[in-house]
């Protein structure tokens, strides 16, 4: 940059919060196909914490085609840290506790996550997940159950 | 971490002349880890729905400052036609009225006129517009309730 002496621009959270809302506003224009999210409600979160997302199960596994819904959650130290994140949508994959709460650690995404990284992000490394040759096969729940 | 050597000497700049010349009824702070992060309280202009309230605002200059606008919200709720449930706010400065010669001063100017002249045409909350439309008294009777409950 010029004359910014290697300044590291830092969003703060809310304004990048406020980003990603936006780019999941736009009816998803951004995002990949598959994938959307938003805030949980918006009446009545001053922190942008409380978050939904669906990922839409991909094609060739046991999910293909099921709407899966996911709640996420921005706590105070996002994006310094992941999202934690939990299906209610009851499905059955190796990195996912009986209660929904998905493991980022088994998924790679805590080790590898920068600040910069988005709830878009966190959601696709679940997406691509669920295609993991391992994964794809296994017998999952009947549509329409949940964990809650 | 916040090394004011790797700032734009723009940013810079901006942010001595608002310690050295405040402007009158807007509190500027800037955050002490992100130079490019203001947090700003903003009197209610006399006279109107938000007297005697202090709203707080978040400021933050993107890598691209200044050709790219300052991003700002209100932390504090506000009840007014050209802001959202999440403080965001319509303000053409903020978008395409933008230019590199306007500052981190106008653009506070601005919202604390937008304060003083809420224009219910171009809304960003409908619900609240048509309020302000339909029945300005009242409209303005909320907004003095909002002030006092969540701006005092």
């Amino acid at each position: 940059m010029f004359g910014g002496g290697g300044e590291d621009v830092v969003v703060p959270r809310a304004f990048k919060l406020l980003k990603e809302l936006e780019k999941g506003e736009k009816g998803g224009a951004g995002l990949p196909p598959y994938l959307s999210y938003g805030l949980a409600d918006a009446d009545d979160d001053d922190d942008l914490t409380h978050w939904t997302g669906t990922i839409l199960g991909p094609a060739g596994t046991t999910l293909d085609m099921r709407v899966l819904e996911l709640s996420i959650e921005c706590g105070e130290r996002y994006p310094e840290r992941p999202p934690e994140m939990r299906f209610r949508t009851r499905v059955n994959l190796p990195f996912v506790r009986n209660d929904g709460r998905i493991d980022l650690a088994a998924l790679g995404v805590a080790q590898a996550w920068r600040r910069n990284n988005s709830i878009e992000d966190a959601l696709n490394a679940v997406y691509h997940a669920i295609a993991r040759p391992e994964v794809r096969r296994l017998a999952q729940p009947p549509e329409g159950a949940r964990f809650d | 971490m916040a090394d004011p050597a790797a700032l734009p000497r723009r940013i810079l700049k901006e942010a001595q002349r608002l310690r050295l010349e405040p402007i009158p009824g807007i509190a500027v702070e800037v955050s002490e880890t992100n130079l490019r992060h203001f947090l700003c309280v903003v009197d209610g202009p006399e006279g109107t729905a938000y007297e005697g309230g202090k709203f707080k605002l978040e400021l933050f200059l993107p890598a691209e400052y200044p050709m790219a606008p300052p991003e700002v919200f209100f932390r504090t709720k506000i009840y007014h036609p050209n802001t959202d449930k999440l403080g965001r706010i319509c303000l053409d400065v903020l978008k395409d009225k933008w230019s590199p010669a306007l500052q981190i001063r106008t653009i506070l100017l601005s919202v604390q006129a937008l304060m003083s002249a809420p224009n219910p045409d171009d809304p960003l909350r409908e619900n609240v517009a048509e309020h302000w439309k339909t029945d300005e008294r009242g409209a303005l009777a909320v907004a003095r309730e909002w002030t006092q409950k969540y701006a005092m």
